[in-house]
């Protein structure tokens, strides 16, 4: 009996089991999406550092403030928590759906699948609605802000012009607020497009997921482990859009 | 059908043997409306109502109070809640807090490289400020970030 715990230890990496316990697929996507998550802080810190450097930036409040068919008026930063909103439901769905998995319970697999996918499908057009609007905002996407010497009424929208202090830059030193305003939309479109290709890779992972479920194939295999590592990404999307959130709406 | 998935050995080589792995919820059950299978749905929703609450917090502050509050306090009131609503994310959604503790570690230590990388970045940018300490936008910039 005294020896027992100490066998036990040795039991671990000792050959002939997982010693985390998890197969080498899990494993893998758990070392992706961290190599991922190094990606999107690499983008989200450089964002940061730019802002930082800037004496004005855009306000999301003023960026931020449209709703389809509501445009004209004032509603900052509604929009974009519907978008939180679906992205944590789908979340929510996807975590159902892996628990559904646990217990080889292939049809409730399939309807926490399907509503996770129609939830992805929801983000990717409030997206596209989003740049569209931004997109005439800014007369384009990336590099809108190239020409030399804009007059400050192109771009004077996105700041929040009842400070005095950032009133005065923006009129008496235009060129500062240009550079933020390029700074700032060129992040944008790049980071959330490139969330944006997450959300649209998961979305083909969870359709191709679900039509395995539908075709039996988990069930022969016995274990629903894949939806548990198509989920893992689909929570990374999740948890990136937290921290997009936060960078681009809030802070 | 498709052939790999009558072949045992080719299976355990990429899956592993499934018997031998996973305990507690991650575990492979039967019975989905056994009280454990309804505790866990519980939790999910839980945790979906604390997600949804901490986003409505945030928003609320960034649509009416963000102005009125000082700039540090607000930024770090963010980053924090912003780090609570990843944490249930990653310990309750991805089942992180279910895995064992050597993974969970092996995970979240290559993440410590972001303190040095926010570091480095407020670093070089306090000494861009101070090269430039001494430009008419900066001054002003001194009176936005002090309203």
């Amino acid at each position: 009996m005294l020896h027992a715990a100490p066998m036990a230890k040795e039991n671990v990496w000792g050959g002939g089991r997982s010693p985390y316990n998890v197969s080498y697929g899990k494993m893998m996507i758990w070392f992706f999406l961290l190599s991922d998550a190094l990606t999107f802080g690499a983008l989200l810190i450089s964002y940061g550092t730019k802002r930082f450097f800037s004496a004005v930036w855009p306000d999301a409040n003023q960026v931020f403030k449209s709703f389809p068919f509501l445009e004209g008026n004032d509603l900052p930063l509604l929009f974009v928590s519907l978008m939180t909103f679906i992205l944590i439901m789908s979340s929510v769905t996807m975590v159902l759906a892996v628990h559904a998995g646990h217990y080889g319970d292939k049809k409730n697999v399939a309807v926490w699948l399907l509503w996770t996918i129609i939830g992805g499908i929801c983000f990717l057009g409030c997206q596209a609605w989003e740049w569209t609007h931004l997109y005439g905002e800014c007369n384009g996407l990336w590099g809108a802000f190239t020409t030399e010497n804009m007059p400050f009424d192109s771009f004077q929208g996105f700041f929040n012009m009842h400070s005095p202090a950032v009133a005065d830059i923006v009129v008496h030193h235009s060129k500062v607020a240009q550079e933020a305003s390029h700074q700032f939309f060129n992040y944008f479109f790049t980071i959330t497009g490139f969330h944006g290709a997450h959300v649209t890779s998961g979305v083909i992972f969870n359709m191709v997921i679900l039509i395995n479920v539908v075709n039996n194939t988990y069930q022969k295999r016995g274990h629903y482990e894949m939806v548990e590592k198509v989920g893992l990404y689909w929570h990374f999307v999740d948890l990136v859009w937290v921290f997009v959130f936060t960078c681009f709406y809030l802070l | 059908m498709s052939a790999h998935n009558q072949n045992e050995s080719v299976q355990a080589l990429y899956e592993g043997d499934q018997s031998k792995l996973y305990s507690g919820i991650m575990a492979h059950h039967t019975n989905v409306n056994s009280p454990e299978s309804k505790a866990q749905v519980k939790k999910i929703w839980k945790i979906f109502w604390i997600l949804l609450l901490i986003t409505l917090i945030e928003v609320t502050i960034g649509m009416f109070f963000s102005k009125a509050m000082p700039i540090g306090i607000r930024n770090f009131g963010f980053l924090a809640l912003t780090v609570v609503k990843a944490g249930y994310i990653v310990a309750v959604f991805m089942h992180l807090g279910d895995e064992l503790k050597n993974f969970m570690i092996t995970v979240l230590v290559p993440l410590v490289l972001f303190v040095w990388f926010i570091i480095a970045f407020l670093a070089d940018g306090n000494y861009w400020l101070w090269i430039n300490k001494d430009s008419p936008v900066h001054a002003k910039y001194e009176q936005v970030i002090k309203k």
